[in-house]
């Protein structure tokens, strides 16, 4: 008889841990959104329907998800750029205080409430706050809609970059210091050491991290909610509209359905396209 | 010396020394009905939770309070996929959400029999069912106006039709069409010729303030509205006036109640007690609603709300007059719309908002 691999064995908790939490919910999901929506009424509807999906061919709804992805790719870009030197400092730093301090704000940042947060944003950055001057010198006025997306878009690094800077300190910690200490050694600067030896090496956990930060971008709520002014609304705000204030589930599901599959799709594509430009990264 | 104690004598001695205590419950069983009521937030459950409190002291039922999330519509959202097992007893809303709740089934009858109160509130204000059943316990009498900060606006503003000058750039704050049902985009009918019938009017005119950028801030619920209208950077709105009681105890402001080329709408807020297996916790509930309805509740709940009492005893708080109509007033500046009809276009609206109005609003 053909033995079971450990592996399956280890893994075999969580994997129906998974399926019943999420892969139940999502097949609800999927089942709802097929069912028609009666205006006015509580009671939904009878029968199959894919008008649910239809209607969101319409250009205004693909701009909603043009404008969610949109967000997500600027904002995991850019806790990136700024999350990678804070990781690197805080594992590479001479200084041990430096990288205790750092690890401290990173590690403060993560767990201070988010709400929190976002309403120290609004209360410093929003168009009476006393940062709003700073904001005005972009060239965007404090009560124009753009000004929203500037803010929403601060919301959302203060999500991302705590946790992608935590993961980076991961990432650059598995690199072997003897590989940018043979470098230095044969004569390559500082910046050549960092730009030849770890950002190649670390380019899988560069990617990763870029990958987390999306996926927490595209599927956030509240941010858009409470920085966004009502007037920048992502595809989450759409799915909560139809949930939580029509009661239209099925169109709120067929909405969640295919921001899964979108974010699958996006996922998968940048993923492979990394494996491209980075041929010998495992991702 | 030891005392050796067994199981008996044990319980004997404790019973004997609660006997001579007076005989009270070693383990006090909480007395009264455990009841979950959704209130909205801001001041109303300002106003609530004291009420709460001295009826928990009085009478034993313990109150739990849950917030309304956005309009109170967002309530019947929710508890659609749990109905019937839900855990909330009485809900407030207003006319378009009862007449959702009514037509699911989900709201249990009341009758004067067992909520004396509403013997003193007048007819009219109820929600009745096909068989002529109350269905509603009416607290107030509110409405949704137009209205705008005097402090932060040069001149008066006498018609809707201003809000499209230049110096309202970026200044308007209105509700999405789910909120208070649509009655934003049918003011804007009205001032157009159209009602809630007849709403094409509406959305030109709500495209034309879009496009030229004078909507600075769209709110879902009280308490946006309140802290936009407090910020200072926003001077007009379409809003309820219990939100517009909080605005105008701090700033200087003028609800437009008495256009000559509009009106105001008026509707009634109340709480529904909601069906369930359990009799006591229902009769419970009616006791808690019934006390908001009898004179002293029902005119301390609506002075810091700014709405209209429906008990015929209380007291209306004297700062609602230029809010509410005399008898002569109502068909002037006044206008009930069909409620049940709206709740029913509230999905299209909301579509054709986030189609056409939105996408506009950005690129202002």
């Amino acid at each position: 008889m053909r033995r079971i691999p450990v592996a399956l064995w280890l893994a075999a908790p969580g994997l129906l841990l998974l399926l019943a939490l999420m892969g139940g919910p999502v097949v609800l999901l999927v089942l709802e959104s097929l069912k028609p929506f009666v205006p006015g009424s509580i009671r939904p509807g009878e029968g199959v329907t894919l008008g649910n999906y239809t209607e969101l061919l319409a250009p205004a709804y693909l701009f909603y998800f043009q404008e969610t992805f949109r967000f997500g790719i600027i904002v995991a870009g850019l806790s990136v750029l700024f999350g990678a030197p804070l990781a690197f400092a805080a594992v590479r730093s001479r200084s041990a205080l430096l990288r205790k301090l750092l690890l401290a704000l990173l590690v403060g940042l993560l767990v201070m409430s988010l709400i929190a947060r976002l309403y120290a944003i609004e209360m410093a950055w929003g168009s009476l706050g006393p940062l709003a001057p700073l904001g005005a010198l972009t060239g965007i006025a404090p009560r124009s809609p753009r000004y929203a997306e500037v803010q929403v878009a601060i919301g959302l690094l203060h999500f991302t970059m705590p946790v992608v800077a935590l993961m980076l300190v991961g990432t650059f910690r598995a690199l072997p210091p003897r590989l940018e200490e043979a470098a230095a050694s044969l004569g390559a600067r500082r910046s050549d050491v960092v730009v030849s030896v770890v950002l190649p090496l670390a380019a899988p956990g560069l990617v990763s991290a870029f990958l987390v930060a999306l996926a927490m971008c595209i599927s956030n709520f509240v941010v858009p909610l409470i920085l966004g002014r009502g007037i920048v609304t992502l595809a989450t705000s759409l799915m909560y509209t139809r949930f939580a204030d029509i009661g239209n589930y099925p169109s709120g599901a067929a909405i969640g359905v295919v921001m899964l599959v979108l974010a699958f799709a996006v996922v998968y594509g940048l993923s492979a396209l990394a494996r491209r430009v980075l041929p010998g990264a495992r991702l | 010396m030891s005392i050796t104690l067994g199981r008996r004598e044990l319980v004997g001695a404790l019973g004997a020394a609660m006997a001579a205590a007076g005989g009270g419950p070693v383990f006090a069983q909480p007395r009264g009905e455990q009841l979950l009521v959704v209130m909205w937030g801001a001041q109303w459950i300002e106003v609530c939770r004291p009420i709460g409190e001295e009826w928990m002291r009085r009478t034993g039922d313990r109150i739990q309070w849950e917030l309304h999330a956005g309009g109170a519509m967002a309530v019947v959202g929710r508890l659609r996929p749990i109905w019937p097992r839900i855990q909330q007893n009485l809900i407030a809303a207003w006319d378009p959400v009862f007449d959702a709740m009514m037509e699911a089934g989900w709201m249990e009858p009341v009758d004067e029999d067992e909520m004396p109160a509403l013997k003193e509130i007048p007819d009219i204000f109820f929600k009745k069912d096909a068989q002529g059943r109350k269905m509603t316990v009416p607290l107030s009498t509110a409405g949704a106006f137009w209205g705008y900060r005097t402090d932060l606006v040069d001149r008066p503003v006498e018609s809707v039709e201003q809000l499209l000058e230049p110096r309202f750039r970026g200044k308007l704050c209105v509700p999405v069409p789910v909120n208070l049902s649509g009655l934003l985009l049918v003011s804007l009918a009205m001032q157009r010729g159209g009602n809630e019938r007849n709403i094409e009017p509406g959305w030109q005119l709500l495209t034309e303030l879009a496009r030229r950028g004078n909507i600075g801030r769209v709110v879902a619920n009280n308490s946006e509205m309140i802290s936009a209208m407090s910020a200072g950077d926003l001077s007009v709105a379409f809003w309820n006036t219990g939100g517009w009681q909080a605005v105008r105890d701090r700033f200087p402001s003028r609800l437009l109640t008495r256009l000559t080329d509009n009106k105001g709408f008026l509707f009634n807020e109340g709480f529904a007690v909601m069906k369930g297996e359990n009799r006591a916790r229902i009769a419970a509930a009616k006791r808690f609603a019934n006390h908001f309805a009898t004179a002293e509740i029902n005119t301390r709940y609506n002075m810091p709300l700014g709405s209209g009492p429906t008990n015929r005893s209380a007291t209306a708080s004297p700062a609602i007059a230029d809010i509410f109509y005399r008898p002569d007033e109502l068909d002037r500046f006044a206008y009930i719309p069909d409620y049940a009809y709206m709740a029913t276009q509230v999905d299209g609206w909301t579509r054709r908002w986030e189609q056409e109005i939105t996408p506009l609003i950005r690129r202002a």
